[in-house]
């Protein structure tokens, strides 16, 4: 898998030029010059809220431009609405994928455009043509298998099947990597390269620089709604994407490890979550920093939601010397443990409500008697606001219109308001650009610096290394080994995360 | 809605004021139509009626607003009432028996009324929270049973508060001070009540968290379960309540009592902008909801605008319009 | 045919008395509607009175009893009723006539004793007996009684019921007695024989209308909520209220000579005893039994009121 292909130099298929997009009276993009070719990888990078989203959107058709004009095969157009683009061949895949869950495979395959035979719906054929286009994109699901019963993965390459059924030509892709590991990610980067292969034209976002180092052809890197830099892969680092895009320097991307101090803060015996968690001990010390890794599906997240309360468990969690009770987040919280969901937008936060509403959901009860004492509510966020650099448009806004960094930074104050002593921070920075996952990973030192205990849970890798003094690696539901201090390496961990560590057995994805 | 074609972002400041502002429209228009049909609309003694039979129905839909806002749904309420109201003058009537024509005897059934709702709701509650059985299916069924149960009481006819009980009862509904009648003063202080409850307690952000996004609400450490609990025993409270005034308008329950009901409160709520599928309710919004149903109905009788066969299609217009005014814009995003 | 039903029961129980021995073990069902309204609900009570009484005279006779919300049900009901007790006489008040009329016609083909209650069916000669009240004549007695006591020019506001045949025969009735009288007939709207729908109703009929005269409420139940609201409005003694069917409630305040209720209008419930008592004759005796039995409506006056008076009815 080479990093470059030829440069093609033919046509584009689509384009932007010139094009600003403002909503009201605020203006997020200026001016942005962008084009896509055919058999051509392009990535677009840029912090959470640089404006990659509105571009793609301007691209998918489900935004017009204020001014600046889109250009297809040549051609100024406008689309009326996404399905005028998709007619086009031009299909954006959705970062929160667009599928009927409770709907089959081919269903979704062919929603909306389902094939007939006469009146009738001809099953068959879009089950059999499902099939094939699953088969090229070696997947092995089912096509009669209900989305909602398929892996995540699987979603996505449902997704791309979706956009295969039709004549595609521009495949826009959101962040595609953001909720895949990295055996699956492998397939995903498989499968775009075979479609650059065919002629499509592939803009691809994502907040991790290797990937795009690896299959990309061309980087264009946005920021504040500028475009600061294009040029081929080839011709750029890492490094310099970073740069260019935070628009500063980012070799200290990882604060200094703090040193745990002697005390025990939090143990846990023995604790099982039947069926995905099996006798799993736990010793985190004051000030520590303890990092959790493994594959999705490891139960990584099933057992800091059994500490939290928020499932229920066999065995003991001691708190401060004290008995958590099973099943009872209340508990949890009041007793000085926390714990911040990887599921922002799922299990995080209240999108349809404002920022305010938001942080102090959890601790309403500290905000006056009977009635909430709404002064205090928005000095809280006021203080959160200038506390974690949370960038608001206004302070009114839904919280679901916030940039994937500033939920996460409002995730964080949120959870952090009840002032915990323990911490479990469960996928800290997913989805999130590098300039704010330098300010998380800076919160999270800061933290253990005050004296708090902080349990990271992650997939990525460097982030794992960087951060924690003490890693925990999970593998099928057991904790399958510990590393500390040198031995915090990324072989170490991804041979005990494939179980191949203390128990030799055969690597389950 | 997945597939659902993207259309353009609009502006977004425009959909909120008319979320504010489409019931109060609606609410006006029928006003200025109701005068321009009949000049007695405005009279004390029409404003005093609409108003005074708006309150069993607004007392409810006070509670539903909190129900459905916390994303649930009950039905049972209309039967509910009818039941409370049999069983409260079935009470009243055995009580009068031994304590004679007392004020005691009153005290005793409000509540009992009270009491029932409470239970009521706290069944519902319970099979819904604690048994995990959708709100539909519960208060659908138990719509039937107490239905049933107040047929049953009744023996397929009207129970009848004793005319001396009657006749001392009879003031909670068609008395009142400063000339404004009892059940417009209960109406009017439960809403503000449940407005100030619903906007500045605890108790009402739980309830929108919950009918929002419950895993979210969980994962904040809201005792969700509790929390929806709460929503229908405060609805069957409230049910009881209106029991309460309902009792001594015509001191006489049957099976047609409280017919409809749920459906009328449910509309209200709906009318008033609260969101069936929950996570946003507004109770000032669900009073004028009640306001344009009862205001409906009392101009087709005022006026022969209009055939009395079309009574039912004029309210269902008058309903979706409500709600398509606030909505508009919202489905343009 | 004119009969008052109180001389029919006595007739047809002095009748059956002594047939009792001379019976085969057979069954008899009787589907009526559910009590969702007074005048059902005192329908079902005489319906169960009677069969309660039936069963003591007749030890082996079998009953079935069904009420059904709908014509749907009411449909299912009879089916059953064939199909798994075997009944040899049918006793029914169908819900409405269109839907009824073929299921009821099959039964009665395959030789069924059949009796329809009140509601004739869609075609005629189907069933073996039929008894009725008369609602033509229901609204008539009622318009009669306007015509007579009003002056020309009184107005007069109507409520009506729940849209239905029943209630179109009514007020036709109503309106033809009030012809040629000059009696203004000033706003009729449906109360849906409910009392809260009447209350609410007889409220704006109130604020709307400075004068009225008289109050047809067509119903005893719809009449007990116009009487609230007109004490509400302290105008009693401005108009009288004329109901329907016989409540005891309304039975009684004509007897006290109240000045706001002088009449009501009889539509006996009891009509199902009389169709029950028939049906049983027919099976049991040899003499030919059949026909139609209407049953007119009646002036309940404070001299004949405490004919009409029965004390343990819940109605």
């Amino acid at each position: 898998m080479s990093a470059v292909n030829t440069a093609p130099s033919s046509a584009p298929i689509l384009a932007l030029s010139g094009v600003t997009r403002s909503f009201g009276p605020i203006e997020i993009l200026h001016g942005v010059d962008f084009a896509l070719r055919p058999g051509e990888i392009h990535a677009l990078i840029g912090e959470n809220g640089a404006g990659k989203s509105t571009t793609m959107k301007i691209l998918g058709g489900y935004l017009d431009p204020t001014t600046g004009e889109v250009t297809c095969d040549g051609q100024s157009v406008r689309f009326v609405n996404s399905d005028a683009a998709e007619d086009k061949g031009i299909v954006m895949i959705h970062q929160e994928f667009n599928l009927a869950e409770d709907l089959a495979v081919d269903q979704n395959v062919f929603l909306g455009r389902e094939l007939r035979r006469g009146w009738r719906l001809d099953h068959k054929a879009m089950r059999s043509r499902t099939a094939d286009l699953l088969t090229r994109l070696q997947c092995r699901v089912d096509p009669a298998a209900k989305v909602n019963r398929i892996s995540v993965p699987d979603k996505q390459m449902v997704e791309i099947a979706k956009a295969l059924s039709r004549d595609l030509r521009v495949l826009i892709m959101d962040e595609p990597t953001a909720v895949l590991t990295e055996r699956e990610c492998e397939i995903l980067f498989t499968q775009i390269e075979r479609l650059r292969a065919e002629g499509v034209a592939i803009l691809y976002t994502s907040h991790k620089l290797g990937e795009i180092k690896r299959i990309c052809d061309r980087v264009t890197v946005l920021r504040d709604g500028t475009m600061v830099k294009s040029a081929p892969v080839a011709d750029i680092t890492e490094e310099q994407m970073a740069a260019a895009m935070v628009g500063r320097d980012l070799s200290d991307l990882y604060p200094a490890k703090p040193v745990a101090g002697p005390d025990t803060v939090l143990e846990v015996e023995n604790l099982s979550v039947p069926g995905v968690v099996s006798g799993a001990n736990l010793v985190l010390k004051r000030g520590e920093v303890l990092g959790i890794g493994g594959l999705i599906g490891a139960g990584r997240t099933e057992l800091a939601e059994a500490i939290a309360g928020l499932r229920p468990r066999h065995g003991t969690v001691r708190l401060l010397g004290h008995d958590l009770p099973a099943g009872l987040v209340q508990a949890a919280v009041e007793a000085g443990l926390a714990y911040l969901t990887e599921d922002r937008k799922g299990a995080g936060l209240l999108l349809d409500k404002g920022l305010r509403e938001n942080l102090t959901l959890p601790l309403l009860h500290k905000f006056g008697k009977i009635m909430i004492d709404r002064k205090a509510e928005e000095a809280a966020l006021d203080k959160a606001i200038s506390d974690f650099a949370i960038r608001a448009p206004q302070r009114s806004m839904r919280v679901g219109d916030l940039s994937g960094g500033n939920q996460q930074k409002l995730l964080l104050a949120k959870t952090l308001l009840s002032d915990p002593q323990v911490v479990i921070i469960d996928e800290p920075t997913r989805g999130i650009d590098i300039g704010t996952k330098q300010q998380i990973y800076a919160l999270i030192a800061d933290l253990a610096e005050q004296g708090r205990s902080v349990i990271v849970i992650s997939s990525e890798m460097p982030e794992l290394i960087g951060l924690a003094s003490r890693v925990v690696v999970m593998h099928g539901g057991k904790i399958a080994g510990e590393l500390e201090g040198d031995q915090v390496a990324e072989g170490a961990i991804v041979r005990l995360a494939m179980g191949l560590g203390e128990h030799q057995e055969e690597a389950v994805a | 809605m997945t597939m659902a074609t993207a259309v353009k972002t609009q502006s977004q400041g425009r959909r909120l004021d008319l979320q504010v502002i489409g019931p109060i429209i609606a609410l006006i228009a029928l006003i200025l139509i109701g005068m321009a049909l009949n000049s007695n609309f405005l009279s004390y003694a029409n404003i005093t009626n609409v108003l005074a039979r708006s309150a069993f129905i607004g007392i409810i839909a006070v509670g539903m607003t909190f129900v459905i806002t916390a994303g649930g749904l009950d039905l049972s309420v209309g039967s509910m009432a009818a039941f409370v109201a049999g069983l409260m003058i079935l009470v009243m009537n055995v009580l009068t028996d031994t304590m004679g024509v007392t004020l005691p005897v009153i005290l005793l059934g409000i509540a009992l009324a009270l009491i029932a709702g409470v239970i009521a709701g706290l069944i519902n509650g319970l099979l819904i929270t604690k048994v995990g059985i959708e709100a539909f299916i519960v208060t659908l069924g138990t719509m039937g049973i107490y239905r049933s149960l107040i047929t049953w009481l009744a023996d397929g006819g009207t129970l009848s508060l004793g005319f001396e009980m009657r006749e001392l009862y009879r003031p909670v509904y068609y008395g009142g001070i400063m000339g404004i009648s009892w059940p417009i003063i209960a109406f009017v202080v439960i809403a503000i009540l449940g407005e100030v409850v619903m906007r500045h307690t605890a108790f009402g952000r739980h309830c929108a968290a919950i009918g929002s996004n419950e895993r979210v609400a969980r994962y904040s450490s809201i005792a969700v379960l509790k929390v929806r609990l709460a929503t229908y025993v405060l609805l069957g409270l409230l049910v009881g309540f209106a029991v309460v005034m309902y009792v001594p308008r015509l001191g006489s329950a049957s099976a047609s009592t409280g017919l409809l009901w749920e459906l009328e409160a449910i509309a209200a709520v709906i009318i008033g902008g609260t969101l069936l599928k929950g996570g946003f309710g507004r109770i000032w919004g669900t009073v004028v909801g009640v306001l344009i149903l009862s205001l409906i109905g009392n101009i087709l009788n005022l006026t022969d605008f209009v055939s009395p066969y079309l009574n039912g299609a004029i309210q269902g217009v008058v309903i979706v319009l409500a709600v398509v005014l606030q909505r508009k814009s919202a489905a343009d995003r | 045919m004119t009969k008052t039903l109180i001389a029919t029961t006595a007739l047809i129980g002095a009748l059956t008395g002594p047939l009792v021995s001379t019976a085969m073990a057979e069954t008899i069902g009787i589907s009526i509607p559910a009590a969702t309204h007074g005048w059902a609900g005192a329908l079902n009570y005489h319906a169960k009175r009677t069969v309660e009484m039936m069963k003591e005279t007749h030890p082996d006779m079998d009953f079935v009893l069904t009420t059904t919300p709908d014509s749907g049900r009411q449909v299912s009901d009879l089916e059953d009723m064939v199909a798994t007790r075997g009944i040899d006489a049918l006793v029914v008040l169908p819900f409405e006539s269109e839907p009824l009329t073929g299921p009821i016609k099959r039964i009665a083909e395959s030789g069924v004793w059949v009796t329809v209650v009140d509601r004739g069916l869609a075609q005629e000669g189907i069933e073996n007996l039929y008894v009725a009240g008369d609602n033509t004549s229901f609204g008539e007695t009622a318009g009669d009684y306007f015509a007579q006591n009003l002056a020309q020019g009184d107005k007069v506001v109507v409520m009506r019921g729940i849209p239905s045949t029943v209630d179109n025969e009514r007020v036709a009735g109503f309106e033809a007695a009030l012809e040629g009288s000059g009696i203004d007939v000033v706003a009729m709207d449906h109360g849906n024989w409910n009392r809260d729908t009447a209350f609410t109703l007889m409220q704006d009929y109130l604020s709307r209308f400075p004068q009225i005269d008289a109050v047809w409420a067509a119903d005893d139940d719809q009449a007990v909520g116009a009487l609230a609201a007109i004490s509400q409005a302290g105008r009693e003694d401005e108009m009288i209220v004329v109901g329907g069917a016989g409540m005891k409630e309304m039975v009684e305040r004509i007897s006290n000579n109240d000045k706001t209720v002088p009449v009501d209008v009889t539509y006996p419930p009891a009509m199902i005893s009389t169709a029950i008592e028939m049906t049983v004759l027919g099976l049991t005796s040899d003499a030919p039994l059949g026909g139609s039995f209407v049953i007119s409506s009646e002036l309940i006056t404070p001299d004949n009121a405490a004919d009409f008076y029965f004390e343990d009815s819940p109605y």
